[in-house]
């Protein structure tokens, strides 16, 4: 509409307007970033978004948490979390301080793709924050008593995640879906034995291998005017030292159990509601027929209050308060999962209902549902990347799987090419190639509630041998 | 420092509706955030909930609009949206393709005029069965969940607006009618209870043209305003609550009743417990975490309200095997050498810089630019809060601060509410 302009739906009395229409959307693209390899081995992605005055860094350090020794898994999160707990020239109480006084926001965490820093600053305080990230990154001490302290409380962390259904239930899910020998089979920050038993040693150690700057990715994202951050990130970072050479991303696929397809039941006694994950082994961003189909099965099964699952569950039976599904891509291979809690007595009817609506998606989509998906995520885009952090964090998972955001862009495009028929052949490359079969079987399914309520029910259903789990 | 100046432009219809555009044309989006005058403070005793379960019908269909389509409609357009209701707000939102923008203000002036068509008995059944899943989920099977519940109940008096949770509790969930949610609508929903907030990639002239065109036939509804009730004053003596069971952890809420929102003596306040509890340097941090040990996460925070009270809180999770007496001591300690000396001048450096940082992130989005601009155009009068918050807390001096903590942080002001082991809870019962 032009400014002044009255809209469509104008009227001359007072009576309600006429339902207008809507105009294509504005053209978009995801921002095109300038890149700078650095002799050490060092990638920087920079993104100039105007009008974002607080910039987003993102290092992306291709770590494997196969490389963490089998009794000390976590030392890799425990690593990430001490790296500003104390440096050569500061103790961490000071280099809290610091960081704070330039009001710096630091996080660090490990994932199945790498380790991730985060660094939040305005442009105006973007040199001195570089320079507190070189010394995070080349002078961190280690302080023992610094160590033990995020051992403890990384031990209380698991604790907490033990205690939230939700978690509890993933953890599960990996331990059914994965070969127990694989590390993906086991909690990313490592569990109660393991974590107890790591030193300041082992840190140091895992430290001095692992964080090197090559194959190493840096993005900064923001409104960069008036900033030279190429001259700016050779001056705190072209010295950290290089390291043994290293792809830049890591490719691995996990080894999956032989008896996955099972129901585990983990046990909470007069639990009030029910988490509920159904799940199997999916694709990931290299799949043949492409990655874009998924991300709009997910949408159409389980992606919003009238996608095919809460349709039901939620606005028809009011068990639940919402439940999702979706594929989540890793390096190599992903999973899918539908996810959510319900009420107890509920409990049963509602995996019935959950298996027979994701096997009903085999039987195709409709026309309209698919389009439905592909306008959400095209559309919704432009939004969803307006942030300087959101295109960071973009950025940097991109980079970790080996891409660039060229695969965003790309994505977006071939999205628009999905119909029903493209749809309909990735569910089925996804059926068969997840070996999943008629009347829910071949499911990975954890459901964490009461089970002397609902063992025989479920057991009843047939979806699979269960077992319970009793947490001590 | 940056200097913080969002356009800002305000009109009202004459119908009531306050309508505030702010030009973005960064992406070719839109936010649409509406703001309405209501929220768990203006429930009635044996209704709570009322406001939040009204909210879920919002989405079940209005005199044009099928249920469940507003949701798909503007889906379909690459909208986001959704809604939210807390204790003096109800809100309602979407982001979506600037080409959009009059069919969601069609659709939002649909259901915020013409709701009551629509809603029925099987509607109302069905989401009152939603908002008690998702009271189970987010409060009765969590651990800590409800212990936001026990500080409003001990921090705030029987009676008073914010005593209860916005959740409700399930008796009065199961005992709302139909004649509850008219008397409802009617009561609170009318464009002069509301706010518009369109920012992004519309210009002031098109944004107030569309809002004339869609809401400007929405009659005005007649307001039974119930005065703001004075502020509340700090607890004289310390009260408290104490519940055991399956906590991982021991955990401690030592809360405040404050002075209202984005009074100086509020910002003072935040500014000291953020010195106290909030910053990662800060002083609790020090002491308990990094010191004594006997902590394993501190946290500090304070929450904004307008009628007569606002709230702030310590929390901390105690180490396994410490005594939480112990730690309530030391927070009490700690409070006190606050009180005494104030904060220095490295403390009040970090604050504004934590401030600015966290505000301009905040204001970074669309959506959460439109949120704050309705949020203080509704609540606290003044939506160019979003260009002058950052200074307004850099004008706070530390005499003020320690004056304020004088006040209103002292020890006896306390609110305890504690999360305990099972065992340990047996043997203070």
């Amino acid at each position: 509409m032009r400014p002044g302009a009255e809209g469509r739906g104008a009227r001359k009395d007072m009576s309600e307007p006429t339902r207008p229409g809507v105009d294509a959307p504005g053209d978009w693209e995801f921002p095109t970033p300038e890149r700078r390899d650095l002799d050490n081995g060092l990638t920087l992605i920079s993104y100039h978004v105007p009008g974002q005055y607080v910039l987003s860094l993102r290092v992306g350090l291709p770590v494997s948490l196969r490389e963490e020794p089998r009794e000390r898994e976590g030392v890799a999160t425990i690593m990430a979390r001490c790296l500003d707990e104390g440096t050569e020239r500061h103790t961490a109480e000071e280099f809290a301080r610091l960081l704070e006084r330039k009001g710096v926001s630091f996080g660090a965490g490990v994932a199945e793709a790498g380790l991730f820093l985060d660094i939040d600053v305005v442009a105006g305080n973007v040199d001195p924050a570089l320079d507190l990230l070189r010394q995070i990154l080349t002078e961190p001490a280690f302080p023992p008593n610094e160590v033990a302290r995020q051992v403890r409380t990384r031990l209380a962390d698991i604790e907490q995640e033990r205690a939230v259904a939700g978690h509890r239930a993933m953890m599960e899910f990996y331990a059914t879906l994965y070969d127990a020998e694989d590390r993906a089979a086991r909690p990313v920050g490592g569990s109660r034995q393991t974590v107890a038993a790591i030193r300041r040693q082992d840190v140091v150690a895992f430290h001095r291998e692992h964080v090197v700057a090559a194959g190493t990715t840096l993005v900064v994202s923001g409104d960069l005017t008036g900033l030279n951050i190429a001259s700016s990130v050779d001056r705190a970072l072209g010295g950290w030292a290089r390291g043994a050479d290293r792809p830049s991303f890591i490719s691995e696929s996990a080894q999956l159990a032989a008896d996955r397809d099972r129901v585990v039941v983990v046990d909470r006694p007069g639990s009030v509601q029910t988490e509920i994950i159904i799940g199997a082994p999916g694709p990931d961003r290299s799949v043949a027929g492409g990655w874009a189909p998924y991300p709009v099965l997910g949408f159409v099964v389980g992606g919003s209050p009238s996608a095919r699952i809460d349709a039901v569950l939620r606005e028809e039976k009011g068990y639940t308060y919402g439940i999702r599904a979706g594929f989540r891509p890793r390096s190599s291979g992903g999973i899918f999962t539908t996810s959510g809690s319900v009420r107890a007595d509920a409990t049963t009817e509602s995996l019935r209902l959950l298996a027979e609506i994701l096997e009903g998606a085999g039987a195709g989509l409709a026309d309209g549902e698919v389009r439905s998906g592909v306008d959400f995520i095209s559309k919704t885009a432009p939004g969803r990347y307006a942030t300087a952090d959101a295109i960071a964090d973009e950025a940097v998972t991109m980079a970790l799987d080996g891409r660039t955001t060229a695969f965003t862009t790309a994505n977006l495009r071939d999205l628009a090419t999905v119909d029903a028929r493209r749809a309909d052949e990735a569910w089925a490359r996804f059926w068969e190639g997840s070996r999943l079969g008629a009347s829910g079987t071949g499911w990975t399914i954890i459901v964490v509630g009461d089970a002397a309520e609902h063992l025989g029910e479920v057991e009843r259903l047939g979806l699979g041998p269960v077992t319970v789990v009793r947490d001590s | 420092m940056t200097s913080i100046a969002y356009p800002l432009t305000e009109r009202t219809l004459d119908n009531g509706l306050r309508v505030i555009v702010s030009e973005d044309h960064t992406t070719p989006t839109v936010a649409v955030n509406l703001w309405v005058g209501v929220g768990s403070r203006h429930e009635v005793p044996g209704r709570t909930g009322l406001a939040h379960l009204f909210e879920h019908l919002m989405f079940q269909g209005s005199r044009h609009v099928a249920s469940g389509e507003h949701f798909t409609a503007l889906m379909d357009e690459g909208a986001r949206l959704n809604a939210t209701t807390w204790f003096d707000r109800t809100n309602y939102f979407e982001t979506l393709p600037s080409g959009a923008l009059e069919l969601a203000l069609w659709l939002e002036a649909d259901r915020h005029g013409h709701l009551l068509e629509a809603v029925t008995q099987e509607n109302l059944d069905n989401q009152r069965d939603v908002v008690k899943e998702e009271k189970r989920q987010r409060y009765d099977n969590v651990p800590y969940g409800l212990a936001m519940t026990d500080v409003y109940a001990t921090a705030f008096p029987e009676g008073h607006p914010y005593h209860h949770p916005t959740i409700g509790s399930m008796a009065d969930l199961d005992a709302a009618t139909l004649e509850d949610v008219h008397a409802f609508f009617r009561s609170h929903y009318g464009p002069n209870n509301t706010v518009l907030t369109l920012v992004g990639d519309v210009t002031p002239d098109v944004g107030f043209a569309a809002a004339e065109t869609y809401f400007g036939h929405l009659p005005p509804i007649e307001r039974r305003i119930r005065p703001l009730i004075p502020q509340l004053p700090p607890l004289t003596d310390p009260a408290r609550v104490d519940r055991g069971g399956e906590v991982p952890n021991d955990r401690l809420y030592i809360a405040f009743r404050l002075p209202v929102d984005t009074t100086p003596g509020y910002h003072a306040c935040a500014c000291a417990i953020d010195v106290i509890a909030g910053l990662t340097s800060s002083r609790l941090t020090r002491r308990l975490v990094r010191t004594d040990e006997t902590a394993v996460g501190v946290g500090g925070w304070t929450m904004g309200l307008i009628d007569g009270v606002s709230l702030g809180a310590i929390t901390v999770d105690v180490s396994a095997g410490e005594d939480p007496d112990e730690v309530e001591a030391a927070v009490c300690d700690e409070l006190e050498a606050f009180i005494a000396a104030g904060p220095d001048d490295e403390e009040m450096e970090s604050v504004v810089a934590d401030t600015e940082r966290s505000w301009l992130s905040a204001l970074a989005s669309i959506e959460q630019r439109a949120d704050l601009i309705s949020h203080h155009a509704l609540l606290t009068g003044d939506p160019s809060f979003v260009n002058t918050f950052v200074d307004q807390v850099r004008a706070v001096t530390s005499e003020q601060v320690q004056a304020a903590a004088a006040a209103w942080l002292r020890p006896q002001a306390r609110a305890v509410v504690r999360y305990l082991q099972a065992d340990e809870a047996e043997a203070v019962a």
